[in-house]
């Protein structure tokens, strides 16, 4: 299993595979086992792992990402020591850290000197180094106030600081993280990131396991993404994220066209004219429903007129998933002129630079008379589209257009 | 795999000491309450059997020490037993979240058992006195011995079935209704010389009652097992172990997986 390294590399991982089998039908008991031990059992095979390679130096702050199910626990685990691996080969250079959570083994009915105790001792610490780095410990953690309380009267930020706080100092060479950052506020956030700066600082080396985009473009010198068990980017953080958040969109939009497809809008009205379907589409005019802050977006809004419309007037409304009415212009108000409508077409509506921030918006589309009086077709709220932002500070919902002066 | 935990001493016994700090409340008066039970349980079969298996019916003295030796040797079993069967999936946290060598956890989780049993020595010494009653030096040395075979059997036996439950999670109740079967056939409230022959053959199969009848016989009568069956009961308990640590093994690997 172990073989010599080079001496900068940290891990090296060939061709590692892990498979699940799971059962269809569980048995978990004795008393099962016996009734149904003489029958052929069927079960799934799930290929959490598939043929993993690759290597990390010493000193690297190392991301993995990628979607749930993509086999990033499962592959943080392997490297613990927690699950063996069926085939391929590890080899670890350095102390390891065994745990991929924070504060294992913490009992909310002990004291926080007594977790400190104990859960230091769970990651491998003697006595004697527990007694020396207590008051580190402490001090990092900034809970020397409460420090004789049980940890059941701590709020979660407080066990999380507590937590980080001893796995900082179990002193490994390889720190392995699966989604720390999750819990805690920015500043502790923050906090932790340096502390892991410093760590890799003294040549150790940190692996970490996030969905937090942002932290990982910034901080980490290689990223590593993982899909359905192999990998499919290894390099770059920002590129990494770039490929994740392309992955994801394409996923959506597998998915929310399935979703469309179950609804079918095309209605006719006694009035012949209808709106028979809204396409959104991006800049090269390919259909997409999901979006990035800032591209443009044009919804083609179909309509078949079986009689000649004169002066038609179209309208749009965007409404956020709360309802709230964002926008609501028509052809008239802009100043669009149409002289009229017969047979099957189409009119685009452009959103050169979409100012919308992360979520899901609804689109209404709507054809009336030149007076805005009878509605031929109205679809409300029949249409959605998704914004996928890597903007992570973004307050409200819409990234206007502005400029900031200080009187000089 | 890759790990290895330097501290495996230390690591069993911080275990330990939370398991008891949170059972007992780290306070001396929840002692009290680990030896109330089989205290208790003294008490009231003293009462209704002690008139049963009079001296001068069955010819044993001491019934008092006897029942209460065998109590507090049974208890040992039964609670090591049970603590060691769940203590994996009691603390799955430990297993699924972080590596630690898993035979630790096990091995914590009957070391409170023992603890409390050492305690109960001084309850055994306590009735000894008033009952003014003086076992020969080489009877202790026998009953010293016997109480570590009961508890390698708590190891060995925990070892195996600790992994095991997390398969098959009906095991703590089959176990559970066996252990009560089990007090009835060692014996404890009852002499061995009390049953026909050949029942006492099976009854001894049973390592547990075979440790009480033995231990009992040493103490009270000064009558030792002869040399062959201490022989193989000891080449058999050390199989056991063997056996055990090589399922463990075995076992060891999937333990997270199943989990």
């Amino acid at each position: 299993m172990k073989k010599d390294v080079e001496s900068n590399k940290a891990i090296v991982v060939e061709n590692l595979s892990k498979t699940f089998i799971i059962p269809h039908e569980k048995i978990s008991t004795l008393r099962g086992a016996f009734i149904h031990g003489w029958k052929k059992k069927s079960h799934e095979e799930f290929h959490a792992l598939n043929d993993v390679s690759f290597s990390i130096k010493k000193g690297e702050f190392f991301g993995i990402l990628g979607r749930n199910g993509s086999g990033k626990s499962t592959l943080l685990k392997i490297l613990a020591g927690i699950y063996s691996p069926d085939t391929g080969d590890i080899s670890i250079n350095g102390r390891i850290s065994p745990f991929l959570e924070l504060g294992i083994g913490f009992n909310p009915e002990l004291s926080g000197r007594d977790n400190i105790y104990l859960n230091a001792t769970v990651l491998g610490l003697t006595k004697k180094q527990i007694d020396e780095k207590f008051q580190s410990i402490v001090d990092f953690s900034e809970l020397e106030r409460f420090i004789d309380q049980k940890i059941k009267n701590y709020s979660s930020g407080m066990q999380v600081r507590l937590a980080f706080s001893v796995a900082i100092h179990a002193n490994r060479d390889i720190l392995l993280m699966d989604e720390v950052l999750a819990v805690g506020d920015t500043n502790f956030q923050q906090k932790c990131i340096e502390e892991f700066n410093k760590y890799r600082d003294l040549g150790k080396t940190v692996i970490l396991v996030t969905h937090d985009m942002a932290t990982l473009e910034r901080y980490c010198d290689r990223a590593l993404l993982l899909r359905n068990g192999a990998v499919q980017y290894l390099g770059d953080p920002e590129k990494a994220v770039g490929l994740y958040m392309q992955q994801n969109m394409k996923d959506e939009e597998i998915r929310m066209q399935e979703e469309e497809e179950q609804m079918t809008y095309a209605k006719e009205y006694e009035t012949g004219i209808a709106i028979t379907g809204v396409e959104f589409l991006d800049a090269d005019g390919d259909p997409k429903q999901v979006f990035s802050t800032g591209s443009p977006i044009t919804a083609r809004i179909h309509y078949n007129a079986k009689k000649r419309l004169e002066k038609p007037v179209f309208g749009i409304a965007i409404h956020t998933q709360d309802g709230i009415h964002l926008a609501g212009p028509n052809t008239k108000t802009s100043k669009l002129d149409i002289p009229f409508i017969d047979g099957v077409g189409y009119i685009d509506f452009t959103i050169d630079h979409n100012p919308f921030f992360a979520g899901k918006y609804d689109f209404t589309a709507a054809i009336f008379d030149w007076d805005c009086v009878i509605p031929y077709d109205y679809h409300d709220r029949a249409y959605t589209f998704k914004i996928i932002s890597m903007d992570q500070n973004q307050n409200g919902v819409l990234k206007i257009e502005h400029h900031w002066n200080t009187p000089s | 795999m890759n790990q290895e935990h330097e501290n495996y001493k230390q690591l069993i016994w911080t275990l330990a000491k939370t398991d008891f700090t949170l059972r007992y409340h780290g306070s001396i008066l929840g002692y009290a309450w680990a030896i109330l039970k089989p205290l208790l349980m003294f008490s009231v079969m003293y009462f209704v059997f002690s008139s049963v298996f009079n001296p001068r019916n069955t010819g044993t003295e001491y019934y008092a020490i006897q029942l209460l030796i065998g109590i507090m040797m049974f208890t040992f079993f039964s609670e090591g037993t049970m603590a060691g069967m769940t203590s994996l999936l009691s603390k799955s946290q430990l297993v699924t979240k972080i590596y630690v060598p898993r035979w630790c956890i096990i091995v914590a989780s009957t070391v409170n058992g023992a603890m409390i049993f050492t305690m109960n020595l001084l309850i055994i010494v306590l009735f000894c006195i008033i009952f003014q009653f003086l076992p020969s030096f080489g009877s202790v040395l026998f009953f010293l011995v016997a109480a570590v075979c009961i508890y390698i059997l708590v190891v060995a036996f925990s070892l195996i079935t600790a992994p095991l439950l997390i398969k098959f999670r009906d095991l703590q109740m089959i176990w559970e209704v066996l252990t009560s079967i089990l007090f009835y056939a060692s014996p404890i409230i009852y002499p061995l010389s009390m049953l026909p022959a050949n029942v006492r053959q099976i009854i001894l199969l049973n390592p547990i009652a075979f440790i009480i009848h033995f231990t009992k016989e040493a103490l009270i009568n000064n009558r030792f097992m002869d040399p062959i069956q201490a022989v193989v009961f000891i080449t058999a308990l050390l199989a056991l172990a063997g056996i055990s640590v090589l399922l463990y093994q075995r076992f060891n690997k999937k333990i997270a997986e199943y989990m």
